[in-house]
């Protein structure tokens, strides 16, 4: 009988490729010239509300790589799987780009009255009487006062950061400590971080939902729904994961990844980012289904103002390019097998979920709700989330050159390793 | 149809899907079309390797997707804007957004059953009778843990002694011939 040992060797040098280094400047330069444009935008639009506005998307957009790195961190050290070797690294690297989104966040705190209306308002009566605020407003930002003033933003954010720094530290050290540790301390260290992720997830679930209220869906004050937490938890799976495949199949151009990224794991994460899709749509459309059905004149303008004045062009591209399109392009086999079109598809799902909280962000002020309009401002909303996310890139890649890029106390690393038919 | 009589191929038998992945690699390279693996569980190399071709079970399932689609979809209009125009809640009897659940659900529905259906109408399941079956290896290995690589007679390249060599040299378990 001809047995023979076909398995690969895992690579001797597991550091990221050298080429992670251009990266870096490449992204600083995006960075650089987008910050650029959005000064020159600010100056053409003589205010920089936009400018704010465009920040909390990219905010939004970065603290969903971030933090949902480390929420998916957390789900594969639950679940296990190949996939979740493959893509450990890169989501600590994710994981630990925390206080960048941290310094973009302060920006957000100390700007609270130009972006939140139950901010800026302080005196309702005043308000209303000057036709700043209608009936509504004013009877919504009185009643919410103990949870929406900035005191609570604060403090309440600032609690969510300090868990996810907690879960961040924990998960990031012991992961070290694990590579370091004899190899017959593996079911221990499976075990812990199990113990420490399963309720990390849900308590992460907990602050993940805290704190997109506070910041985004307090822009109007008046409309609550509760999925919105959910939403975007889903949307972060939906993020991370398409940058997930990014990172892992751009990095398979060299060792170590071009031997640990096997198709068989490539497929598995296209169909996972699949199912994330279609969650994604569901909860988004259940969202609205409910609203619609019930037609209430407490909820139903929320989807007037995103709908009327020209902004049904923008939820009809919202709809095609956030869902119609990664949807029937990953129902291919073929396409997720193949790097670069995979790729391709990915990249679009990073730009669908920014504009699809373009969607969700711009409509709460006044001047956009119904009335979606031209002005230099709204390029903003462009250029702002550019620049942040690819100084966030930057900084990601020097997080992924202080680590090596696999795990090795895993016993996932020799099943890896092995040639696919083995365990098709 | 007269029964069919003679030899239907020769069955060879390995113990990992390795083995056989390689086997059967090497007759397709070696001009053998009219070949097929008999695994426990799906092995996707094995399929690569005997020039696994494209069947129509995704078209069918696209198809029958759609076609649940247009059908819920063009009931539910029917029903609520030509044959009970029903006011509910003021608003209009071509309410699109109710109908999307149906409509998802009957696609789903559709699309599952003919990928199902189409499957086997392909695969000419169910079948009562398969030579392969005379084998008692076959029996007692292929939905356990062998693995079998199937020469078939209809292969022009097929003689039974030649052929009997030829998958000996791939080290198998056993060779056996299988008659119809």
């Amino acid at each position: 009988m001809a047995h023979e040992n076909h398995a690969n060797t895992l690579p001797a040098d597991l550091s990221a490729p050298a080429f992670v280094n251009g990266w870096k400047t490449r992204a600083l330069a995006i960075g650089l010239v987008f910050s650029i444009i959005a000064a020159a935008l600010a100056v053409a639009d003589k205010s920089i509300d936009h400018v704010l506005r465009a920040w909390l998307l990219g905010l939004m957009l970065t603290f969903g790589f971030s933090v949902g790195g480390l929420a998916l961190l957390m789900v594969q050290y639950c679940t296990g799987g190949k996939w979740g070797l493959l893509l450990r690294r890169p989501l600590e690297a994710m994981s630990r780009t925390l206080p960048l989104v941290f310094v973009y966040w302060l920006v957000i705190a100390f700007s609270l009255k130009k972006l939140y209306l139950w901010a800026a308002v302080t005196d309702v009566d005043a308000a209303l009487k000057s036709g700043w605020i209608n009936e509504v407003q004013a009877h919504a930002i009185e009643f919410k006062r103990p949870m929406l003033n900035p005191e609570a933003f604060i403090l309440v954010s600032l609690f969510c950061f300090a868990v996810w720094a907690f879960y961040t530290w924990r998960l990031n050290s012991l992961g070290l400590q694990r590579d370091a540790a004899s190899p017959e301390t593996t079911p221990r260290w499976i075990k812990q971080f199990e113990n420490i992720s399963g309720p990390g997830v849900v308590i992460y679930a907990l602050t993940m939902t805290a704190a997109v209220i506070y910041w985004v869906m307090s822009l109007d004050p008046t409309w609550y729904s509760s999925v919105y937490g959910l939403l975007f938890l889903v949307g972060q799976g939906y993020l991370v994961l398409a940058l997930g495949i990014i990172v892992s199949i751009s990095l398979s151009k060299a060792e170590p990844f071009k031997t640990l990224l096997r198709q068989t794991e490539q497929h598995d994460l296209g169909k996972f980012t699949f199912a994330f899709v279609m969650l994604n749509i569901y909860l988004a459309f259940s969202q609205f289904l409910i609203i619609w059905s019930g037609n209430l004149p407490e909820e139903i303008p929320w989807y007037l103002d995103r709908i009327r004045g020209n902004w049904g062009i923008i939820i009809t591209l919202d709809f095609i390019f956030h869902w119609l399109i990664p949807f029937t392009l990953l129902l291919s086999r073929d396409l997720k097998r193949n790097k670069k079109r995979l790729i391709l598809v990915c990249q679009w799902m990073v730009f669908a979920k920014a504009f699809d909280l373009f969607w969700l962000i711009e409509p709460n002020f006044k001047d956009a709700a119904r009335n979606l309009h031209f002005s230099w401002g709204i390029l903003e909303y462009a250029a702002v989330p550019a620049a942040m996310t690819a100084f966030w890139v930057a900084f990601f890649c020097t997080r992924l050159q202080t680590r090596p890029l696999v795990q090795t106390n895993d016993p996932h690393v020799a099943e890896i390793l092995e040639p696919e038919h083995a365990n098709a | 149809m007269p029964a069919r009589e003679g030899t239907y191929g020769l069955l060879a038998e390995f113990d990992t899907p390795s083995d056989l992945v390689r086997a059967a690699r090497q007759a397709r390279q070696d001009g053998w079309r009219r070949l097929d693996c008999y695994t426990p569980y799906p092995v996707e190399e094995a399929a690569e390797a005997i020039g696994f071709h494209r069947n129509k079970v995704p078209l069918l399932t696209l198809i029958g997707g759609l076609m649940g689609l247009a059908a819920m979809f063009s009931l539910e209009t029917w029903v609520s804007v030509l044959a009970y125009p029903l006011n509910i809640g003021g608003r209009p009897t071509y309410s699109w957004p109710a109908f999307i659940v149906p409509a998802y659900e009957w696609t789903i529905l559709f699309a599952g059953l003919s990928a199902a259906f189409g499957m086997l109408a392909l695969n000419r399941l169910p079948t009562l009778y398969h030579p392969l079956f005379n084998a008692p290896n076959f029996r007692n290995g292929a939905t356990t843990d062998k693995f079998f690589l199937c020469l078939e007679a209809l292969d022009p390249k097929f003689d039974l002694v030649e052929t009997k060599n030829y998958l000996t040299s791939f080290q198998p378990v056993s060779v056996v011939e299988v008659e119809y």
